[in-house]
């Protein structure tokens, strides 16, 4: 099982547009894939319906598990997604 | 089979229509769009079932199916941080479709340099489970705008 926490650097969070990258990054991966916030049960990281009714907000920690060949590959390149500060109006 | 309203009056313009990739190339996933009579409104509920989101600026309803639907009111209105916006229903509630779940003014929205179009997306569905897709026309409130099997 590979981990990872990763803060959200997205100034709208982890909603429509940044959600909708990371979902399809998720969703390309062949193994399960979940994020989730403290205290809130993880959810599939490939689902933007998960991923939106998640609400993480710009600042918070998620932490994101894979397991799996490739794991960490996968999850580097989402926490790499989140850890874009990219403006609001992209 | 879930019957997607139209959450507002309008212009029907499809999802090309939306002045935004994201929601332009259906990475969000597939639906359409509206661009909305410039006149305060109440959006509505596109589905019947739970609020399992509600921002001022986009909500989603999720139906006894499971199918989650998308209503996001307008371009970057993220950034308005709620203002503008008045919420008619809390996250959470069981809402009948049609009901009205946010008041807005499109053409304050508009006026403030952002574009209200209206997407209305099936959130992990592909383009294959939407029939009967809207992608010009005149709508009305509660105009039928897409089908999802």
């Amino acid at each position: 099982m590979s981990e990872r926490t990763v803060k959200i650097e997205s100034k709208v969070g982890l909603h429509a547009r940044p959600a909708a990258l990371f979902v399809q990054t998720a969703a390309k991966a062949p193994m399960d894939v979940t994020v989730g916030r403290p205290g809130h049960d993880p959810v599939n990281a490939k689902s933007i319906l998960a991923v939106l009714g998640l609400d993480a907000r710009h600042g918070e920690e998620v932490t994101l598990r894979a397991e799996g060949d490739g794991a960490d590959e996968l999850l580097e390149r989402l926490q790499r997604l989140l850890s874009q500060p990219e403006p609001e109006s992209a | 089979m879930t019957r997607v309203l139209s959450p507002v009056a309008g212009r029907v313009v499809g999802l090309a229509g939306v002045p935004d990739p994201v929601f332009a190339q259906a990475m969000v996933g597939p639906g359409t769009a509206v661009d909305p009579d410039r006149a305060p409104g109440q959006a509505i509920a596109p589905v019947t079932g739970k609020i399992v989101k509600l921002h001022p600026h986009a909500y989603v309803v999720v139906d006894a199916e499971g199918h989650g639907v998308l209503v996001h009111l307008g371009i970057d209105t993220v950034q308005l941080k709620g203002e503008g916006f008045t919420l008619l229903a809390a996250e959470g509630a069981e809402v009948d479709a049609g009901q009205p779940l946010v008041s807005w003014d499109p053409a304050a929205i508009e006026a403030g340099g952002r574009s209200p179009i209206c997407a209305v997306v099936a959130l992990d569905a592909s383009a294959a489970d939407l029939a009967g897709v809207l992608e010009d026309g005149r709508v009305h409130k509660g105009t039928e705008l897409f089908t999802w099997s």
